[in-house]
């Protein structure tokens, strides 16, 4: 058994942050994180993280390009919270090491990016996730917290009602252990591996909101899962960052002809227009790289550049890109407050599995890292002040020898040709094709009987390796389980909003409805059953 | 076939058999030598760059004057030189710059034209196998020899490799073997470093190294190492006794210069390429060699 | 496509013995090596251990060797180890400390090299609110070396690590680099002791192997050298590597070539008895071969006062 104040769940960006900020206010801080931090999905983000940072630019224009991406589903004084902080945050990270783009007066460089109003991007080359993560995770270490790399979280510990702290599986010793905590923060990123293809990496399967959602929390807006519109769709699908839109970049047929006006378009309308492109027989739609030039391109864009090479086998200098929207990123997640608490007493949330108002209906582009430093911030010190605040519970003492009972009934002889595999397979095209980029009635009902069809199949699959040391069937397992839960959840909110609004398109409610739906949808846990209520956006 | 030559310190300092016969072998193919006497060394990779950048720059100058190519016997030489090149050729405003500040006072300038080539590459590349097959006296049939390049003569890829056909340069060595005669115990180490750099540093690492390839050659029943860097000689040959006592195991190979290897095939005496001022003995080579007529 | 993958294995829950297994199994064209190990421990065989993360070769946690070149499986194609016939061969990087299967120790072959050599910045004062004002060509290399994914290729084709694991690598190298270069960073001499200390940068043979694996073009051992040009002109701290390289530059600068005799003197150090008695049996024997240059008898070379003035203008602008 292990005992701190703060835990923090997840080792990419928000987690490094909140951890970073309950040290410095003084808690007794872990993380513990599936993936190394530098292997987590954070380093995949390019284009850019935001600050209006430029004289023409100011909080309030930031708040109002953001409450625009949102399609008035957001909250306005979280998002205004975001817009006053993002400065200092991305100042911060500069003076911590980040080595960003600068202008010619030596000052941070900022681009245009998505449907921002003004030039805010600040940017390092076109790895600025990836730079980003690495100072955060520099500055992590220089805190000198523990971090227990490779455990898996397989349940939180409850009791009376409140966090007391995980249960979670050492990967590498196969020791299951107790972690107690006062406050837990989860920051484990988002579940859009429930769709096939996507765009994140092995482990962004929603394991935090599936906990969370066990643990009797609240998720908000579920149904809202954003496209990213140019992704090169084949194999490991790869996403191309829509800053190269901003620089130059061109979407177009397969004869080279211009078909989409692209710049400073929401990315929930660029999805849609790219979508109709490839259905229309026009063989498709492609994004054309050359526009840029080759000396910027291979300079601005040196990541894009070679992983078109390495994983598409195409010159960006010379070929035209072939894109379609593939899933990328959920607005919604496990309901929190500004200061990320969840319903759930000791249990707080951040970052991509949380969902504080911030983002709405639709993430503006060049949101996510600024979202994951200023609320990783806000969050790791509420973590903090709630430990100052809170005296310590018990950790309910049979729930090691519980979760053992668990896995020892999920282990067994399988005998059937069904696997994980095919199970995750099947989820992911189902997802992708009734709760896609545009949904109805009919397709999202047939959607919710898969589901079902495929939690059967799941609660007879067993997992034949009993060894514990990197038995990453068994991690497989949780995670497949983790993704099924959350599918579920997912659709059925699809199917209570009847209505189109930012990423969520119903082909059946085509319009949106601001009478019955400045509603969040709000699921939680009732009797083993998901129940979807509104909850009206707070004004 | 004329060459500025560049013999380096080492090849009349530390290994003085290796000057002689890299002459020697020189004049019987025919390669004239205009030895290049009023200039630096080229810092071997310890001195920084600052300071060997002017000193290399100083150098092809000269060859430059003298409008021939440089040609070298030592892998470390090469290797620091062809670095030194790149960096001057791919830059002119760098090239400038260390014209400007270091050349010009001597009326120098190094105007980026200057070739540099080990003898290895010389033979490959400009003298042409064919024509050497034509002078071998002595095919070195029954000998067993690995070859140990010196990694100076390998990398860095843009210095040493920079194209597609040039990449044949790491197979040299081991090509030479089979057309002098001889069969190739092939070690992995080949192309790797052999712990001179850092005798100095860590010696324990540096006679690790030795023991390990000399070892493996040994063990692969080679007759003999042959190496085109009197450095990677001085530590496989004059410290192969100190790797015997750290790892407790017996080695003796003996490690003949490359220009003492072609000399052999070419018909001179192995007294005649100074074969008996190696540490490691050397006498079963001899008889060997000998033996063959 | 038909494929049989043979894959090492080990299980520290068993014997922990090193072993083989074969797999046959039916892939897409255009299936990456990654897709052939996820269908395996899908369909066939579940208690195999491999890892993956970002699944488009930009995270560095898949790197595994493929028929004995090491690569990411997440990008690898099987069609281009297929060539010679429909197997391919997968085993851990070399020279690594092997968990289970494919799953090797990042923390012992990398990760904990890169703690040693305090990973992060520590930062000037701030001289305002806003951020630090830097030209941008100042952050260039930064950027570069910044963008490695910690692959581990540097290391693992190192020519030290497998005579002395402990050595603290390229990959660690090229990141202290990082800091040392960061006009930022404020730590530079506190940052050389430790690299010029056992196992950091003089124990680099520069070979130039790890900018060769470097699937970035990142240069790792160009790095380790402008760490050590930088150190010279510091004033090197490690004391007989202080030795030798002032010895060298010494006889370079007053005779325009090396006085060998002298740099093994000097490298010992002249009051350095016992360093001095264990050159004895090697000097006498070279003596006798004619070999050994006698230190201090070392002739000039011409122009040497033109390589001297070389050496004095380039001290001179390090100031």
């Amino acid at each position: 058994m292990q005992e701190f104040d703060v835990l923090v769940i997840g080792g990419g960006a928000a987690g490094l942050r909140a951890a970073i900020a309950a040290k410095r206010a003084g808690a007794s801080v872990a993380l513990i994180t599936k993936a190394h931090p530098l292997r987590t999905n954070s380093g995949l983000a390019q284009g850019g993280i935001n600050a209006p940072l430029g004289k023409d630019d100011s909080p309030e224009s930031f708040a109002a390009d953001i409450l625009a991406a949102g399609d008035g589903l957001c909250d306005r004084s979280v998002v205004q919270a975001l817009a006053q902080d993002a400065v200092k945050e991305v100042v911060w990270l500069e003076r911590m090491g980040v080595p960003f783009n600068r202008d010619g007066e030596g000052r941070i460089d900022r681009r245009s990016f998505g449907s921002n109003s003004r030039r805010r991007s600040c940017y390092t080359d076109d790895r600025t996730g990836f730079l980003v993560l690495q100072v955060l995770h520099e500055q992590f270490q220089r805190q000198g917290i523990p971090s227990f790399e490779e455990w898996f979280v397989t349940s939180l510990a409850v009791d009376a009602g409140a966090c007391v702290g995980v249960t979670a599986l050492g990967l590498r010793s196969g020791k299951l252990d107790g972690f107690a905590a006062r406050a837990v923060v989860l920051a484990t990123g988002g579940f859009t591996r429930m769709y096939l293809p996507s765009t994140v990496s092995i482990g962004t399967t929603g394991d935090g909101q599936a906990l969370a959602f066990l643990a009797g929390a609240r998720l908000l807006d579920m149904e809202m899962v954003q496209f990213h519109p140019t992704v090169f769709p084949k194999r490991q699908s790869l996403l191309v960052t829509e800053a190269t839109l901003s620089e130059g970049a061109e979407i177009v047929n397969q004869k080279g002809e211009v078909i989409e006006k692209s710049k400073g378009m929401p990315r929930a309308q660029l999805c849609l227009s790219i979508a109709q492109a490839s259905g229309n027989g026009d063989g498709g739609a492609f994004l054309d790289l050359k526009p840029i030039g080759k000396e910027k391109l291979l300079s601005r864009f040196p990541q894009t550049h070679e992983l078109l090479r390495s994983v598409a086998g195409l010159d960006a200098t010379k070929d035209l890109i072939p894109i379609h929207p593939v899933a990328h990123r959920p607005m919604g997640g496990i309901e929190t407050n500004a200061s990320g608490e969840t319903s759930v007493p000791g249990l707080f949330a951040v970052g991509e599995c949380a969902c504080n108002g911030l983002n709405g209906a639709g993430r503006l582009a060049g949101n996510t890292l600024t979202e994951a430093v200023v609320f990783g911030r806000k969050v790791g010190e509420a973590a903090a002040a709630h430990v100052k605040s809170t005296a310590s519970r018990n950790f309910p003492t049979s729930k090691l020898a519980d979760e053992e009972k668990r896995f020892a009934a999920a282990t067994g002889a399988d005998s059937s040709s069904d696997t994980l595999g095919k199970v995750h397979a099947a989820l992911g095209q189902l997802m992708n094709e009734k709760v896609g980029l545009t949904r109805d009635a009919s397709g999202l009902e047939a959607a919710l009987d898969g589901i079902k069809k495929l939690q059967d199949r799941y609660q007879k699959i067993r997992v034949r390796n009993p060894s514990r040391i990197f038995n990453y069937e068994l991690t497989t397992y949780l995670e497949v389980g983790s993704m099924l839960t959350l599918a579920e959840n997912v659709a059925l909110c699809a199917h209570a909003r009847t209505e189109s609004r930012g990423a969520h398109r119903r082909t059946d409610f085509p319009d949106s409805d601001n009478n019955n739906w400045r509603n969040h949808t709000i699921v939680k846990r009732v009797q083993n059953s998901p129940q979807v209520e509104k909850k009206p956006v707070a004004s | 076939m004329k060459y500025a030559f560049y013999p380096g310190c080492v090849s009349r300092g530390g290994c003085p058999e290796l000057y002689p016969s890299a002459v020697k072998v020189a004049d019987k193919l025919g390669i004239e030598l205009d030895e290049l006497k009023s200039v630096g060394c080229t810092g071997a990779g310890v001195l920084p760059q600052n300071i060997t950048d002017p000193i290399n720059a100083r150098t092809f100058a000269k060859a430059e004057q003298l409008g021939l190519p440089i040609m070298t016997i030592c892998s470390t030489c090469t290797g620091v030189m062809a670095q030194a090149n790149y960096r001057l050729k791919e830059d002119p405003n760098y090239r400038d710059k260390i014209n400007r500040e270091f050349l010009a006072d001597e009326g120098l300038e190094y105007k980026g034209t200057t070739e540099v080539k080990h003898l290895l590459w010389v033979l490959f590349e400009d003298y042409g196998i064919e024509r050497l097959q034509t002078l071998i006296r002595r095919p070195l049939k029954g000998l067993k020899v690995s070859p140990f390049y010196g990694c100076y003569l390998r990398r860095p890829p843009e210095a040493i490799t920079p194209t597609k056909e040039l990449n044949r340069r790491k197979a040299y060595l081991d090509e030479l073997i089979g057309i002098l005669g001889a069969e190739m115990a092939d070690i992995s180490g080949k192309g790797k470093c052999c712990g001179f750099p850092i005798l100095s540093a860590n010696e324990e690492n540096s006679l690790a190294m030795v023991a390990k390839h000399t070892g493996e050659s040994k063990e692969k029943g080679a007759d003999f190492m042959v190496t085109p860097c009197p450095l990677c000689h001085l530590n496989l040959d004059g410290n192969q006794a100190r790797a015997e006592a750290q790892t407790g195991k017996e080695i003796d190979l003996p490690i003949l210069h490359l220009p003492q290897f072609v000399g052999l095939a070419l018909g001179f005496d192995p007294s005649e390429m100074n074969l008996k001022r190696h540490i490691v003995s050397t006498t079963d080579v001899e008889s060997k060699v000998n033996m063959i007529s | 496509m038909e494929v049989t993958y043979k894959v090492y294995r080990k299980d520290p829950e068993k014997d922990g013995k090193p072993g083989r297994a074969n797999y046959a199994v039916d892939l897409l064209e255009g299936a990456t090596v990654l897709d052939g190990l996820l269908k395996i421990r899908d369909e066939m065989d579940s208690s195999l251990a491999f890892r993956a993360s970002c699944l488009r070769g930009n995270c560095g946690d898949c790197m595994v060797r493929i028929n004995g070149g090491s690569r990411l499986t997440c990008v690898a194609r099987v069609s281009a180890f297929t060539q010679k016939g429909p197997e391919i061969s997968l085993d851990p990087l070399r020279n690594v400390p092997v968990i289970k299967d494919l799953v090797f120790d990042w923390d012992a072959f990398m990760w904990n090299k890169i703690k040693a050599i305090k990973p992060w910045l520590e930062a000037q004062e701030a001289s305002s609110n806003g951020e630090n004002i830097i030209p941008d060509a100042e952050l260039k290399e930064v950027r570069k070396v910044m963008s490695c994914y910690h692959c581990g290729m540097c290391d693992e084709g190192c020519t030290v690590l497998p005579v002395d694991f402990h050595f603290l690598g390229p990959a660690a190298l090229t990141k202290a680099y990082r800091f040392v270069f960061d006009p930022r960073d404020k730590e530079t001499k506190e940052r050389f002791k430790t690299l010029e200390g056992p196992k950091g940068i003089w124990d680099c043979v520069h070979c130039y192997e790890a900018d060769e694996h470097c699937p970035r073009n990142l240069e790792p051992t160009k790095r380790i050298v402008a760490l050590r040009d930088r150190a010279f002109q510091l004033g090197i701290t490690n004391e007989k590597v202080a030795r030798h390289h002032n010895s060298f530059a010494a006889s370079v600068k007053e005779s325009g070539w090396l006085d060998e005799g002298r740099l093994a003197v000097e490298s010992e150090g002249l009051t350095n008895i016992s360093g001095l008695m264990k050159l004895l049996p090697i000097a006498a024997k070279a003596l006798m071969k004619g070999k050994a240059p006698i230190p201090y008898m070392h002739s000039k070379r011409p122009d040497a006062d033109k390589i001297k003035k070389i050496f004095e203008k380039a001290e001179r602008e390090e100031k």
